[in-house]
Formats: C-alpha cells, structure tokens, sequence
C-alpha cells in the first residue's frame, strides 16, 4: 500500500512515494478474526413459553366460584375465530399469513380491552393445522399484551365432540 | 515486501522489489471484521437445532436456556439425539399417548423432577403430533413447556 505525494517547490515538482506498512493491521486481522468466526451466531434463536390451560391461571372466579371465563383463540387452517366463552367475537379468514397477523392482533388488542384487560389467553388448535401457524397466534397474543397462554385442543365439529 | 535475486551470466547479481498490492486484501479483512463484529454474541449458540428441522419463526426475544429437550423432526421422535418413535406411527395411532417417550421420560433420571421441557419441532409438523406429545409429557409430570424459534428479525 503506498500514497502519492507531491510536493511543490520553486523550480520542480518532485514526486515522492511513502510506503504504508500494513503488516501490523493484517496481523490484527488475522488474530481478530478467527476469534470472532468462534463466537459469531449467525441464527438467532429465543422461546416461547406456555402451559397446558389448567396451569395458565387461576380457574375459579373468585366473585361466584364459577370457571372464569377466557379469552380463546380457535385456529384453523381456514379460518381464526375469537370466543369468549360460548360467544363468537369475531371470525378472520386467513388468505395472508402476514395480514392475517396483523388483523389478529388489532382485534385482540380491541377485544381484550372490552372485557376487562385479561392476561391469560387459552390457543384451541386443529389437528392438521401446521406448527408454523400456531406459533404465529401465540405471537399476536404475547404482542396484544396476553402474558399467559394456554394452549388446547379444537374439536372439528364441537356439537359432535370429534 | 519480497526481495528476488535474478542471476544473469554476463552481469553482477542484481536485485529487484515485488511489493504485493494489500489494498484489497486489507478492504475484504475490514468489511469481513464489520460483519462479524454485527453477528458476535458473548454468550455462543447454547443450543444447535437439529440439521433435519426447521425451526417456525417467531417475534418472541425470550433469550434460551438450557433445559431438557424434545425434538420432532419429519420423521422422528428423538431425545438426546437417539430417535424414540416415528412419527408415521404416532399419526396412525388413535392413542394419544406415546408409549415410547413415556418410558424414556418417566426412566432417564435426566428427566426426574424437573417439570420444565422444550420442543424442538418442525415448523410443518401438524399439531396433532404436538399434541400427543405434550399430553404424554403432560402424563410423565412435564407441565411447563417452552418452543424453541428463529427469531424473527
């Protein structure tokens, strides 16, 4: 590596040549960067955590002794559904999976604010619907501010119990 | 900087200078430092997933820790890298337990009194084989269960 310069006298330009020694730098590069190959995680990874539903919270409301009521997500392959209790509150067909997302947790965030700020959210997944779409649900409820999440079973055809 | 000796018949030795252009050499090093600085964690990788699955994405930054495992490839069951039972098996079975894991989890002392497990699954394994799964650990005592993921930039 050199650099050119030129120096202006009286009568004649003379152009003289530095060499920069670059062999301290390459020696630093070479001890620097095997050690940072070492410790270099190029996949980042994190968890989820969950419970069975009977673990996500307490189960009797302490006002009448009665199940308290949650929030449940049903996931299908078709279509995510909103429950509370035995009421439907709202049903999202899925045709984007990025969109579907986005529309789940405004929903969620609306909905968790009409019935009271509840932290604990019950996931009723399908049996053919793929790990990939569960774990997309459990994302909208962690961002809609659920901290709890239970995570079941939904039957096909519930009148039926299949 | 290399010295070269070039011996001619007629002439004295004479001497010559190669001097290796480092320009790009130092440029590669520089950009190659910058992205490994970007990508350099104090901690290291505490888990390496399994070659045959691919983990689901996620948006959680729950940081891992080390706990006792499960991982569902395509094909396989396996816990400590031993396959246990295969899954076409497990879809074929009305049984919702799963014999097999069972008996690694209630026997392996590796297992014995921690409630806590992790799954390692696929991101296109249906749920039903999930299911089986977490009810059979639910059975051997496992009630806390954490999913490992990508995270999701």
């Amino acid at each position: 590596m050199s650099i050119r310069v030129t120096k202006q006298f009286s009568d004649n330009n003379v152009e003289e040549i530095i060499d920069v020694d670059v062999t301290p730098v390459m020696n630093m590069f070479i001890i620097l960067i095997p050690f940072l190959i070492s410790m270099a995680v190029f996949t980042q990874m994190s968890i989820l955590s969950f419970s069975v539903p009977p673990d996500a919270g307490s189960g009797l409301d302490q006002s009448n002794g009665k199940p308290k009521l949650k929030m449940t997500i049903v996931v299908t392959n078709e279509y995510l559904a909103i429950t509370h209790g035995e009421k439907m509150l709202d049903s999202i067909p899925i045709f984007d999976n990025n969109l579907t997302k986005n529309i789940l947790l405004e929903k969620l965030k609306t909905r968790r604010n009409e019935i009271g700020e509840q932290n604990e959210v019950v996931i009723a997944v399908r049996d053919v619907v793929k790990f990939q779409n569960m774990v997309r649900v459990m994302d909208s409820c962690r961002s809609a501010g659920f901290q709890k999440i239970g995570l079941s079973s939904a039957t096909a055809d519930a009148s039926r119990g299949v | 900087m290399i010295t070269v000796s070039k011996r001619n018949p007629g002439n004295a030795e004479r001497s010559s200078t190669f001097k290796p252009q480092l320009t790009s050499l130092v440029d590669v090093m520089t950009i190659l430092l910058v992205f490994l600085i970007k990508s350099f964690s104090a901690e290291g990788n505490l888990i390496t997933p399994s070659g045959d699955l691919k983990l689901p994405d996620s948006q959680s930054q729950e940081c891992v820790r080390l706990i006792n495992s499960i991982k569902i490839t395509r094909g396989n069951i396996c816990t400590d890298d031993k396959v246990i039972a295969d899954i076409r098996n497990i879809e074929h079975s009305d049984s919702m337990m799963i014999p097999e894991l069972y008996s690694v989890l209630s026997t392996n002392k590796k297992y014995n009194g921690k409630t806590e497990l992790m799954i390692e699954s696929d991101r296109d394994t249906p749920f039903e084989i999930i299911k089986k799964v977490m009810y059979t650990c639910s059975q051997a005592g496992k009630t806390d269960f954490t999913i490992l993921v990508l995270r999701e930039e």
